[in-house]
């Protein structure tokens, strides 16, 4: 309440608590037109179980659209949370898009770690213009699909498929 | 839409409301049911399996139904905006489309104390459509003012999205008037005389000089799902309804 945020967030208000009487800062709460999260496993019918440090189910619940991008897709019943993963049920998911790998050059916990060097390579591109439009042509607008991405930043490990 | 048999000649009065109240649930819509719902829950399950082949079905209780955490994620939902109908029930019901959950007689010394309202309040202010049902049909539910309000039919609560869309009883359905806003007598149940829905209505049901239509029995259709794989999803998902209604 003291700090410069509220000189600068005209969206913080205070607010009374009518229990308590006191003052408090209130925010409005924050519900994305559309949240992507990223998931381990995933089932047709929309449940998955995705990385439980992520606050991805959080998203997903305050999201209007969830798309739910996932490393597999097995049988419902097999949509089951391990060691460090929570369940995300299928009211919360509106799309499961199946893509292995797809959160390259970032880690999907257990499966595959981060691409330190492409995201070397994408900081250094990104420095000027020249560089980033021949990263976007060698990685995003090249290739013409996921498969073909992979192939192109030479991803070894996971469950590559 | 298959013509009715001589088989609905052994069809059962909660079959009748079943029926009623699945055709009242639209293709596409969100229906989430409570607890101790086993009506609506069966009813649901036959508008996904006749004409509402899109309708997301929200069963409590259902084992093929999972959530994340909790029953309060359904709440979260409503709150989004995400739900369609909700079903609810009362004590006491009123011409207005008010329900009693709480209690009879005065609060501080209630004749007989209920359960309560739960999430009725809630939900019936931020669900689309809230579909009354009732086990019963008498002067002691149907009455001119309940004693508590719980959750009403409609009022001016900026974050309110709908509210009393119908009442399915064992005898009739009714319809909340919008304009009027008041419960009026929609169509009454095969067998079932007018007479006998005045008799144990506690108020006037707006008949007037209006013919009100006896429901179209159940189809061939319908029945076939409803004895067929309903009664399958309601085994597991309300055993003691089902032993009670088709002997499971």
């Amino acid at each position: 309440m003291h700090s410069d945020l509220m000189k600068v967030r005209r969206d913080l208000k205070t607010v009374r608590d009518p229990y308590s009487g006191n003052e408090y800062v209130v925010v409005l709460p924050i519900m994305p037109d559309v949240a992507i999260i990223h998931a381990a496993k995933g089932s047709r019918s929309g449940e998955i179980t995705t990385d439980a440090t992520r606050n991805d189910r959080l998203l997903a619940m305050a999201a209007k659209k969830t798309i739910a991008v996932v490393e597999e897709i097995v049988e419902p019943e097999a949509v089951l949370p391990g060691r460090q993963e929570v369940f995300v049920a299928s009211v919360h998911i509106d799309a499961v898009v199946l893509a292995p790998v797809g959160a390259h050059p970032t880690a999907c916990p257990g499966i595959y770690e981060t691409d330190a060097a492409h995201i070397r390579e994408y900081v250094a591109a990104s420095k000027d213009e020249q560089g980033f439009r021949a990263y976007l042509e060698k990685y995003i607008f090249g290739p013409e699909d996921h498969k073909r991405y992979l192939e192109v930043v030479n991803f070894r490990g996971g469950k590559q498929s | 839409m298959t013509k009715p048999t001589i088989s609905n000649q052994s069809v059962q009065p909660p079959e009748v409301m079943i029926s009623a109240i699945s055709r009242l649930l639209r293709d596409g819509e969100w229906v989430a049911t409570g607890t101790l719902s086993p009506l609506p829950a069966a009813a649901a399950l036959l508008a996904k399996m006749t004409h509402a082949p899109h309708l997301t079905t929200l069963i409590y209780g259902d084992p093929d139904f999972r959530l994340s955490e909790g029953f309060h994620e359904l709440f979260a939902l409503a709150q989004k905006g995400k739900i369609d109908v909700f079903f609810l029930s009362g004590v006491q019901i009123d011409k207005q489309g008010n329900i009693n959950l709480s209690m009879l007689g005065d609060y501080n010394r209630p004749t007989v104390r209920l359960p309560g309202g739960a999430g009725s309040s809630m939900l019936s202010a931020l669900v689309r459509r809230v579909i009354i049902f009732t086990t019963s049909h008498n002067q002691r539910l149907f009455v001119p003012k309940v004693d508590f309000i719980n959750a009403t039919a409609t009022d001016d609560a900026p974050w309110r999205r709908g509210g009393l869309s119908h009442v399915v009883t064992p005898l009739c359905t009714m319809a909340f008037d919008g304009t009027k806003k008041e419960i009026v007598l929609e169509s009454v149940f095969p067998g079932v005389s007018l007479a006998e829905v005045v008799r144990n209505t506690g108020f006037d049901l707006g008949i007037g000089e209006r013919r009100i239509p006896i429901m179209n029995p159940l189809t061939d259709e319908e029945l076939a799902m409803l004895r067929g794989p309903v009664q399958e999803r309601m085994r597991r998902i309300y055993p003691q309804f089902a032993a009670l209604v088709w002997g499971l």
